[in-house]
């Protein structure tokens, strides 16, 4: 195989890494929608599953444009398989979204089931001057300092599932489910 | 195709029967993965059994919501649980397509299961090498989900697969776990399941 075909499959896969992430990220963004009841958070879910769109379309077009041979056909087929799985995932995602904004309230076997410790969910927005900024989540140990577990990170139109190695900047919106009093821990830390 | 099971009303909870579909759906999702990328018939084919057994749980709970709601704001509040059910359900069945990608000979570029093998790094299959400290262990005493945040979703013994394996389950030499969880945790658990890491961190 050559370097250049390497370097293509490289692509794919990053690509389709980025689509599973969003994807999941919105299961669990759409749990936590419903267990507290968050319309905000709901809103996130539907806004990412237009975004998971776009991804997907992009995703295609590039394992088409790829140039592999009648031979491989087969694996390439199972490659747009899988990315219709995760769009089918978001979509599903997006209906348990839905609910919430519906004004639904959650039955409290929904809330059972899913079976979080936390109370509350935040969104902090990243100072210029806050320590967090351009450190990884491995170093700042936001769990250990504020009880609060970040869910996701966004930042401009992209939206990261974060990994400990992922690096926080200035300006990202920081979404973190835990206990009350964690919450302004937390709002301290983002913009001090 | 399958025969498809009769099904009669059982009396058991939306509660537990929501909470089993919410927590299989996602189990599939990674096990289906797992298959993909492993190329693991057996393991495809029981997640598609798997959705079978979903599905029939998606029935029951049907039957159990409707006997459960008695006026108008008990069906607005149940039909949320139905809604919620229900895409739980399209989960599963998302997890089946990735499975059938498997049993059908479809398949997926060797180098794309290579590349991905690197980056995915909340899922990782290992086989139990005879010197592991693992071997002979119960899952339950070996407390994986506290020490590292790992969790072993599947083991594979002999010919089967334990899907979801019991707290009571034994460990044994030559098992292939398939396990997912923190990244660091998974690391360590890898290294542990090879024998390479011969002491259990608190």
């Amino acid at each position: 195989m050559s370097r250049k075909q390497r370097k293509r499959f490289e692509e794919i896969v990053e690509r389709f890494v980025e689509l599973k992430d969003t994807s999941e990220l919105m299961m669990d963004l759409a749990y936590s929608s419903l267990l507290f009841n968050s319309k905000e958070l709901a809103e996130d879910v539907q806004r990412l599953e237009e975004h998971v769109d776009d991804l997907h379309t992009d995703f295609e077009l590039l394992v088409l444009s790829s140039g592999f041979k009648p031979e491989e056909a087969k694996d390439f087929l199972g490659l747009i398989r899988l990315g219709v799985v995760t769009e089918k995932i978001a979509d599903a995602a997006a209906e348990i979204a839905e609910v919430v904004l519906r004004g639904i309230e959650p039955h409290p076997v929904l809330k059972l089931a899913i079976e979080e410790a936390e109370e509350t969910v935040t969104y902090v927005q990243v100072a210029e001057n806050s320590s967090l900024a351009n450190k990884t989540l491995r170093e700042v140990q936001i769990p250990e300092e504020t009880g609060m577990w970040v869910l996701a990170i966004r930042r401009e139109n992209k939206w990261i599932r974060p990994k400990p190695y992922t690096k926080i900047k200035a300006s990202d919106v920081l979404i973190a489910s835990g206990y009350a009093e964690g919450e302004e821990d937390l709002k301290k830390l983002a913009s001090p | 195709m399958p025969r498809l099971e009769k099904i009669e009303y059982k009396p058991i909870s939306v509660r537990e029967l929501f909470l089993e579909m919410k927590n299989l759906s996602e189990l599939m999702i990674d096990l289906a993965y797992s298959a993909a990328l492993f190329n693991d018939k057996e393991l495809a084919e029981d997640v598609l059994e798997l959705e079978n057994h979903v599905d029939t749980l998606t029935y029951l709970l049907d039957m159990e919501i409707m006997i459960a709601a008695r006026d108008a704001e008990d069906a607005e509040a149940l039909t949320g649980v139905a809604k919620v059910a229900s895409a739980a359900d399209k989960i599963s069945d998302a997890a089946a397509d990735i499975a059938a990608i498997v049993t059908q000979n479809i398949g997926i570029h060797p180098i794309v299961s290579e590349v991905f093998e690197k980056v995915e790094e909340r899922l990782t299959r290992a086989k139990v090498n005879e010197d592991s400290i693992l071997v002979g262990k119960h899952i339950d005493k070996l407390d994986l989900a506290a020490r590292m945040g790992v969790d072993i979703i599947a083991i594979r013994r002999h010919k089967d697969w334990i899907i979801d394996p019991k707290d009571t389950e034994q460990i044994k030499s030559g098992d292939i776990l398939i396990a997912r969880g923190a990244p660091s945790g998974i690391k360590e658990f890898k290294e542990l399941v090879e024998g390479k890491l011969r002491k259990l961190e608190d």
